[in-house]
């Protein structure tokens, strides 16, 4: 029964005529059968809700923590005027904590056969695909003393995107990177292993790589300069399994993993790289291959939008199986996984060495910090205890590393603000040192 | 998208048909169970209407006998409330109470209180055994009831001689009063009983059973004979059916409550307002729409086992775990600082002599930090831990 507190009131202002001048059931009889006359009256002149078209336009995709906007258009093909409150339903996680009653609900009065847009600003706390739920409207009537009450189901969805918050340090790669190529004016000499060209040479130039044969053809000094190999595979496999369900700070080490991973793909397509993408648990979650320089980074934040840490311990044969069928020539193959030791030892270190046969094998993790702050824990008794096994722990991880290390692995082992940075350093030392 | 492209309704509301279609069922079952009421009502309402009602004809209605007192004069009125009953007792009148059972001791009690000096005759049908020890002092029901229903007089009772073997058979009283007529006995114990007032000429009599009164019943033995007479002695006769709507049920004729004392504009205008709270709560309990479900996503600190473990070292008062913990990470940091290579920085002799030539200090005190047993309580490991702090700083520190 949609009634309105103005219903209400007006029973409650009714118990002054009936005390004072009508006590008794007639009295009563009088004021509620008026009351809900009026009710009825105000109900038969709401506009209908069933009749109402609605239909939806606006923002499909947003990066989390950032707004997105989705338009509700509301038509009213009825001859009477519309005077509603509209609950345009979204699942919980579309709004900040707190501000979702305020951010669902609107007023809006549409005349008779005539449109009206509004807007509901999301502002999602959780990266995914988020679907709208049913839309509730609440038709009053010219009275405000009854209402009619139905919903809508309008489909929409916005697709919340990582946030790429490492996309700051891209700029300093990015100039690392024109230094490797030999493209800047400071003019380092190029590490790459790759004869570029000729050019003349500038005061500052390395005097090692001038190339007397060609100055000698030549009137002026020509050096030589290299480059770093280019359209080089690489393959970033992010293992969704349960380790990479643990929350690091606020965030799972899942979201860590894939801002680092679009930084070195972001990085990786502007060397001249190919990058795909593996997710990989017990099945593939996500796979993205043989995507344009340009277009890969849209499609590998498309992709990594919808997955999320399953609780299931990572089948590392089968991701190795996956990663050597996706990656068929010599690649750079970037794990971002865990450097826990049991799942390392019993389910990465039997399969290695057939990643290690072909390709040159990166695995990046994400230590956490309070671990570290842990294991500098001093004063009393449970602290020390807590250093101690903070101590243990990362020795532990650090056994780990060296283990992955005899084997030829590179790795990176940082907190989740450092990861990033630190896999794009790992990548251009290895484009450096041409081991791609 | 053309201007004319259909829009796909998106209303949720079930239309008409659908909601025809799902409550059909229940309303069908609705119906069933009405119709299969009414009908049972209907098949069974044929007896037990109006028993014991001077005014109703049904087999356990009393209208033949009333019909048969006209005849002979004496005037039948049917009463429903005690005022009336109180009201009615007389010299010349016959005050019949039907169901004595149905009134609560209060009223039994002024009942009794008005009955008493009448004079009139007072007849009790079937009074059960606390009722008529309130109506009728001295006697006393039996709890066992009589198996035979046609009993023969064996009194001195004239009405009773007259009349004949009679269907009295029901409750058995016994009386103290020397001078009441017991019949009708059943297993010595009378179903009639006749016990005159002490002043005035009235008397009461208790009757065992409602038999001989109904229409059913009355033209076997000397039912109608025994009747008549009973209720037939006084020129009026008053039947007092006890009903649920007399007001002197409740017992609290004289107490004025706090209700009978307010104004009555004041309590119709809070049953008002109670409505207008029940509208009040219906309007806040509608919601605008239903909750919106989400899979929430697990929720685990990933540094959850590191404390765990710390607490079991706590627990367990693993000093010699914690301490081995914390010696090898500190070794493990002295050794570069040293020039020793990490592989060998847990061997004594390849990590002390490199330590004290930087440091110049004790080789001893070294190895009993870096090697030495472990600590015998927490205060021991505390300073342990601070030690291997100050030796890491002093190593640092050129």
């Amino acid at each position: 029964m949609p009634l309105t507190g103005r219903a209400a009131l007006l029973a409650a202002i009714g118990s002054i005529p009936i005390g004072l001048w009508g006590p008794s059931w007639t009295g009563i009889l009088a004021v509620d059968g008026s009351l809900a006359l009026a009710c009825a009256c105000d109900f038969a002149l709401a506009a209908p809700v069933r009749r109402l078209v609605l239909t939806r336009s606006g923002d499909t995709s947003a990066r989390l923590g950032e707004t997105a906007d989705v338009t509700l258009t509301v038509t009213n093909p009825a001859g009477r005027p519309l005077r509603a409150r509209l609950r345009d339903g979204w699942p919980p996680s579309s709004w900040q904590p707190g501000t979702e009653v305020e951010a669902s609900r609107h007023r809006l009065t549409v005349p008779a056969g005539e449109r009206r847009r509004i807007t509901t600003r999301l502002r999602p706390t959780r990266r995914g695909d988020h679907q709208a739920d049913r839309v509730t409207i609440r038709s009053y009537g010219p009275l405000g003393l009854f209402s009619r009450q139905g919903g809508h189901k309008v489909p929409w969805t916005v697709r919340v995107l990582p946030p790429f918050t490492s996309r700051k340090h891209l700029p300093s790669k990015l100039a690392r990177l024109r230094e490797l190529d030999g493209r800047t004016s400071v003019l380092t000499r190029g590490e790459g292993t790759e004869f570029d060209s000729l050019r003349e040479y500038v005061p500052g130039d390395d005097t090692r790589s001038i190339d007397w044969r060609a100055t000698a053809r030549q009137s002026t000094v020509a050096v030589r300069t290299w480059r770093p190999e280019r359209d080089r595979h690489i393959l970033l496999v992010l293992d969704t399994g349960r380790t990479s369900a643990g929350r690091v700070g606020d965030a799972p080490r899942l979201d860590a993993s894939m801002d680092s991973a679009l930084l070195l793909a972001a990085l990786a397509s502007r060397a001249g790289d190919r990058v795909d993408l593996l997710a990989y648990d017990r099945r593939v979650r996500a796979l993205v291959q043989g995507r344009s320089a340009g277009d890969v980074l849209p499609s590998l934040v498309n992709a990594m939008a919808t997955l999320e840490p399953e609780l299931v311990e990572t089948d590392a044969r089968g991701l190795t199986a996956m990663a050597l069928r996706s990656a068929p020539r010599r690649s750079l193959i970037v794990l971002l996984t865990t450097l826990d030791t049991a799942p390392v030892e019993q389910g990465l270190l039997p399969v290695l060495s057939q990643l290690t046969q072909r390709h040159t094998v990166l695995l990046a993790s994400v230590a956490d910090p309070h671990v570290s702050q842990m294991a500098t824990a001093r004063g009393n008794a449970d602290a020390v205890y807590e250093a101690a096994a903070a101590a243990q722990a990362q020795g532990e991880r650090h056994r780990t590393a060296e283990q992955l290390r005899r084997h030829g692995v590179t790795v990176v082992d940082a907190t989740p603000d450092d990861l990033a940075p630190a896999l794009a350093d790992a990548y251009l030392a290895l484009k450096a040192a041409g081991r791609l | 998208m053309t201007t004319g492209a259909v829009i796909p309704a998106t209303s949720t509301a079930p239309t008409t048909r659908q909601v025809w279609t799902r409550t059909r069922g229940i309303v069908l079952a609705v119906v069933l169970l009405l119709a299969g009421a009414v009908a049972i009502a209907v098949i069974r309402s044929d007896n037990r209407h109006g028993d014991l009602d001077p005014r109703s004809a049904d087999r356990y209605g009393s209208r033949a006998v009333a019909e048969l007192l006209a005849d002979r004069g004496v005037s039948t009125r049917v009463v429903t409330t005690l005022a009336e009953a109180r009201a009615a007792a007389g010299r010349d009148t016959t005050l019949l109470v039907a169901i004595p059972d149905l009134l609560t001791p209060h009223q039994q009690s002024q009942l009794r209180a008005s009955t008493a000096g009448s004079g009139g005759r007072t007849i009790l049908v079937a009074a059960g055994g606390s009722s008529v020890e309130r109506l009728a002092p001295g006697v006393t029901a039996d709890p066992a009831t009589s198996l035979k229903s046609t009993l023969d007089p064996h009194c001195g009772l004239a009405e009773a001689r007259r009349a004949g073997s009679a269907d009295t058979g029901g409750i058995r009283y016994t009386t103290t009063h020397l001078d009441a007529d017991s019949c009708y006995p059943s297993q010595r114990l009378a179903t009639l009983i006749r016990v005159p007032t002490a002043t005035g000429g009235g008397d009461t009599v208790v009757l065992g059973a409602p038999d001989i009164l109904l229409n059913d019943r009355l033209d076997e033995q000397g039912n109608a004979s025994l009747a008549l007479q009973l209720l037939g002695s006084r020129p009026h006769l008053v039947w007092y059916l006890p009903s649920l709507s007399d007001s002197s049920a409740t017992g609290t004729g004289e107490q004025k409550s706090l209700f009978d004392l307010l104004p009555s504009g004041w309590l119709w205008g809070t049953l008002q307002l109670f409505i207008a709270t029940a509208l009040a709560a219906f309007w806040r309990a509608r919601r605008l729409g239903p909750l919106v479900p989400e899979k929430l996503p697990v929720a685990i600190r990933a540094s959850e086992t590191v404390e765990g473990r710390a607490r079991l070292y706590r627990k367990a008062n693993a000093r010699d775990r914690a301490a081995a913990a914390l010696r090898s990470t500190a070794r493990t940091r002295l050794a570069p600082l040293v020039g020793v290579p990490v592989s060998q920085a847990h061997a004594p002799e390849a990590l002390l002599p490199a330590l004290s030539a930087q440091l110049h200090g004790d080789g001893q005190t070294l190895h009993s930090l870096l090697f030495g047993p472990p600590p015998g309580d927490d205060a021991a490991l505390i300073a342990l831990t601070d030690q291997l702090d100050a030796l890491e700083r002093e190593v640092r520190r050129p």
